[in-house]
């Protein structure tokens, strides 16, 4: 048996004996599997329940009677956004944005009932997940079983034989390490146990697994920033103060202070904000309804002469719904500038936030984590885009129903009285130009690709920590 | 006591340690209101933006219209919630509820939901104001300035010689925990009430915050000091101590939390919105008296004029947008009674962890708690009656369209 496994064998040996570390663990083993199984039925039943919502708002577009197209735009769909299998593990922005989302023609309306708005609010840590207890409580565990590690060897003498012995520094070193790297090894199996079911679930495992190994990264970062706590101080209560305060620093101050940060230097408009700056621009466009509206000459203009008639009555096609496809998509171009703007201001937030992990690994792995999961910022902005391509696809389908399955005298005429209304319908059979909508979480690839710089600062953590612990173990003198 | 106490302050100008945490304390304070002021100040100047802009768009919205109807359709009206002057101590659930809407007269329940809050990272991590300084950072603060008072002088076994020497032990611990509670009280405190004169916070709230961070330290003070009687290591006390505050502060909120939810089911927000949109959407269909009946009920004094004979009609048009609203009504009641029900008894469990009571206490103050966001959404609902109270009577039967009665439209104003 070599002497690092010997070292770390005896520590485990003292901390199966001290209450204190029992008792910390397993309170935290329980309270890891109580959350786990709670955000494990809870996100099941989500997923289940939002894609039957979404199977039953495509359903009952298709079911519509026969009706005037136009109708059909108001009508509108729903878009549904179902939790991804690791949101079991880290549920994200998720419970922030809400999850589903009304689609009609000339809006873009934002997602809706987040689940925060009806919340219990209990302040700031309310919101327990299993990912949080990972990034929060398991540092904890860490410092308290290893705050004292190197430097009881000191307090009670036995360093000096040791090192008189012939150890050196860095071998004690990395025999409290193994010691560490043992718990953070048991500590991992209930994540890997969440992966497993994930990928179990659907789930890419190279995502699941890439998770994994971002969680033992920062364990292990923590892990040496305790170790190398403990081989530099000479006192234990200095060695948990500082390491305490490090924790206090790093889990609680830092992200938040970092929000308020990237809140600041970056002012990205809301919604409403930005809406009304668009419509003085809208104004100019004209009104889809009014196909009269002089902002409509010129498009009049050109379909005429395209068509060889004199005037709207003439055109084989349906002016009005010319008008309506034509106003649809200068609009919705102008509101996907808008929107673009907007959601490229909320993703240099974000990642100016993600920097910030360079002062706190706990930022580092809590981005990346959401990042892998695909509960993140820009999995959120993803699905924004995929339904507003949705609503644009379906309502242009109408508008282009509108222009050549309705007459355009029977369509100006279709308020004279209930007969007229009634020949103003087209056949149900047109709804079904609504596409199936199914939200995916990104790839594996592309969410390792964008959890890069954020796994990537972690390993600069891990270097920087292993480094100095390895520097003053070297340097151990008595 | 005087003497003992002066004594004290100047140990802890000398105790290393205990000035580092302070001056942590002070520096954390003035960073998180100095944030909070700036937060509340763009959140003003958003709002006046926004009500500039909205008269210029609701005036050009306003133009050239023939029928009271087509008028209403275009015009749009912004409402919002007011940050309060206390608003930079605490933002509360002002970072995920929405605060701001534009609504118009069709159908309220399309409109009220609409969410147009900030980046949802803000929400999810949540920002370093006050009120998360005050509700869990103070508090391990305390613990770390307090936790080895007699434990250290245990170390350096000078416990006993000086329990000794001062007669009664309470005559040598207290002055020095006082100064130290005291110390963390005043730095923490004095930027808040820097910021309050600077935002013209009221002196009774700022007083009752002051009155919730003392009490919530002197809360900690007293758990700090029952278990540091324990005779044990400085690290096992400030471990135990730190284990209590995960309880306090992390447990006790996650479980209630998990209760409250699972006991007080809200209905799927979806639902609320799918029955609007379809009662809306089939009054197309249907016979004009299966929308103008159940209108007619709510409004008994249109009666006479609620007989539709056209094809289409911009009264009809806003009566099943108004009957819509009355089909998804229970929905919206029980969603909003859950709503109160779930913050309700989050108050009750909140005096099990001195975090959740300082955070929702600050958040009560601030104006920026669940009740303050529901009132908001009450505004928005008084005022979107308003605006039918006006336009009804000229649509019942169809006066002649006037554009100067447009300038008494009914004004939004903010829940005070």
């Amino acid at each position: 048996m070599s002497a690092v496994t010997r070292i770390a064998r005896e520590e485990w040996r003292l901390w199966l004996r001290s209450k204190v570390v029992i008792a910390a663990a397993l309170i935290i083993a329980v309270l890891l599997a109580a959350t786990s199984f709670l955000t494990i039925d809870r996100i099941a039943s989500e997923q289940s329940q939002r894609l039957e919502q979404q199977i039953a708002a495509e359903q009952t577009f298709f079911a519509q009677p026969d009706r005037h197209p136009h109708r059909m735009v108001h009508y509108g769909h729903y878009a549904f956004r179902p939790p991804p299998p690791l949101a079991m593990f880290e549920p994200g922005v998720d419970a922030v944005t809400g999850q589903s989302i009304f689609l009609e023609g000339h809006r873009q309306n934002t997602a809706m009932f987040a689940d925060t708005k009806a919340a219990a609010d209990l302040g700031g840590f309310a919101a327990l997940t299993p990912a949080s207890l990972y990034q929060l409580l398991l540092p904890l565990l860490l410092i308290v079983l290893g705050h004292a590690m190197f430097l009881r060897e000191r307090e009670s003498g036995t360093l000096a034989v040791m090192l008189a012995q012939g150890q050196s520094g860095v071998t004690l070193a990395m025999g409290k390490a193994a010691a560490l790297l043992g718990v953070i090894v048991i500590f991992m199996l209930p994540l890997i146990g969440v992966a497993a079911f994930s990928v179990s679930a659907g789930e890419s495992a190279l995502a699941a697994f890439t998770l994994v190994g971002g969680y033992f990264l920062y364990l292990c970062v923590w892990g040496a920033i305790v170790l190398a706590a403990s081989v530099i101080l000479k006192q234990r209560a200095v060695s948990l103060g500082v390491l305490i305060f490090a924790w206090l620093f790093a889990a609680l101050i830092v992200p938040r202070f970092a929000i308020n940060t990237s809140s600041a230097a970056i002012d990205a408009p809301g919604k409403i904000e930005s809406d009304l700056v668009m419509l003085a621009e809208q104004r100019k466009l004209g009104d889809g309804h009014n196909a009269a509206d002089p902002a409509f000459q010129q498009l009049q203009a050109q379909v005429l002469e395209e068509y060889e008639v004199e005037t709207i009555e003439e055109l084989p096609i349906n002016w009005r719904g010319v008008v309506a496809s034509y106003s649809e998509a200068e609009l919705t171009d102008l509101l996907n500038s808008y929107t673009e703007e907007r959601m490229g201001l909320e993703a240099s937030q974000s990642r100016m936030f993600d920097l910030f992990g360079v002062a706190s690994p706990t930022i580092a792995i809590s981005s990346a984590s959401r990042t892998l999961a695909g509960t993140d910022l820009a999995t959120h902005h993803r699905f924004l885009r995929e339904a507003e391509t949705l609503r644009f696809d379906f309502v242009q389908a109408l508008n282009q129903a509108h222009a050549e399955q309705l007459d355009y005298t029977v369509d100006i005429n279709r308020s004279n009285d209930a007969a007229s209304s009634q020949r103003a319908r087209i056949n149900a059979a047109s709804w079904q130009v609504l596409n199936e909508f199914r939200f995916e979480p990104d790839s594996a690839d592309e969410r390792l690709a964008r959890s890069g710089l954020t796994l990537g600062i972690l390993l600069g953590w891990l270097i920087f920590a292993g480094g100095v612990v390895v520097f003053a173990a070297r340097r151990v003198k008595i | 006591m005087l003497n003992s106490l002066s004594r004290e302050i100047r140990f802890l100008g000398k105790d290393k340690g205990a000035v580092f945490w302070l001056a942590l304390a002070f520096t954390l304070s003035v960073i998180a209101v100095s944030f909070g002021v700036s937060e509340v100040r763009e959140q003003r100047e958003t709002i006046a933006t926004l009500l500039e802009e909205d008269a210029l768009d609701r005036a050009s919205a306003l133009e050239g219209h023939e029928e009271w109807g087509s008028a209403a359709y275009y015009a749009f009206h912004f409402t919002y919630a007011p940050p309060s002057d206390f608003a930079f101590a605490s933002m509360g659930q002002r970072d995920t509820a929405p605060w701001k809407h534009r609504v118009r007269m069709l159908a309220l329940e399309g409109q009220i939901h609409e969410a147009d809050t900030r980046n949802a990272n803000f929400g999810l991590v949540g920002r370093f104001d006050f009120a998360f300084l005050a509700a869990s950072v103070a508090p391990l603060l305390l613990i770390l300035l307090l936790y080895d008072l007699r434990a250290s002088e245990r170390t350096a076994r000078r416990h006993d010689l000086l329990v000794a020497t001062a007669g009664a032990s309470s005559r040598l611990w207290l002055p020095r925990a006082i100064v130290r509670v005291g110390a963390l009280a005043t730095l923490l405190l004095a930027p808040l009430w820097v910021a309050s004169a600077i935002e013209g916070t009221g002196a009774g709230m700022s007083l009752q915050a002051s009155a919730i961070v003392i009490g919530s330290l002197l809360v900690w003070w007293l758990i700090v000091e029952l278990v540091s009687r324990i005779n044990a290591t400085p690290s096992v006390l400030l471990t135990s101590l730190i284990g209590l505050w995960l309880a306090l502060a992390i447990v006790v909120p996650a479980l209630s939390k998990f209760a409250i939810e699972a006991a007080n089911p809200v209905p799927d927000g979806g639902e609320i919105l799918l029955l609007q949109r379809e009662t809306v959407n089939d009054a197309w269909d249907l016979p004009k008296e299966a929308t103008m009946d159940p209108f007619v009920a709510e409004h008994p004094e249109y009666a006479e004029h609620a007989v539709i004979e056209e094809t289409w009609a911009w009264n009809w048009y806003y009566a099943f947008q108004q009957v819509g609203d009355q089909a998804a009504a229970p929905l919206v009641q029980q969603y909003r009674d859950a709503r109160v029900a779930r913050d309700r008894q989050a108050q009750i469990a909140a005096f099990l962890s001195p975090t959740s009571f300082v955070e929702r206490s600050f958040e009560k103050l601030a104006g920026t708690d669940a009740l303050s966001m529901i009132a908001y959404e009450d505004a928005v609902r008084d005022f979107h009656e308003e605006l039918r109270a006006f336009h009804y009577p000229l649509m019942f039967p169809e006066a002649p369209y006037d554009e100067e009665l447009l300038e008494d439209l009914p004004a939004y104003a903010p829940p005070s």
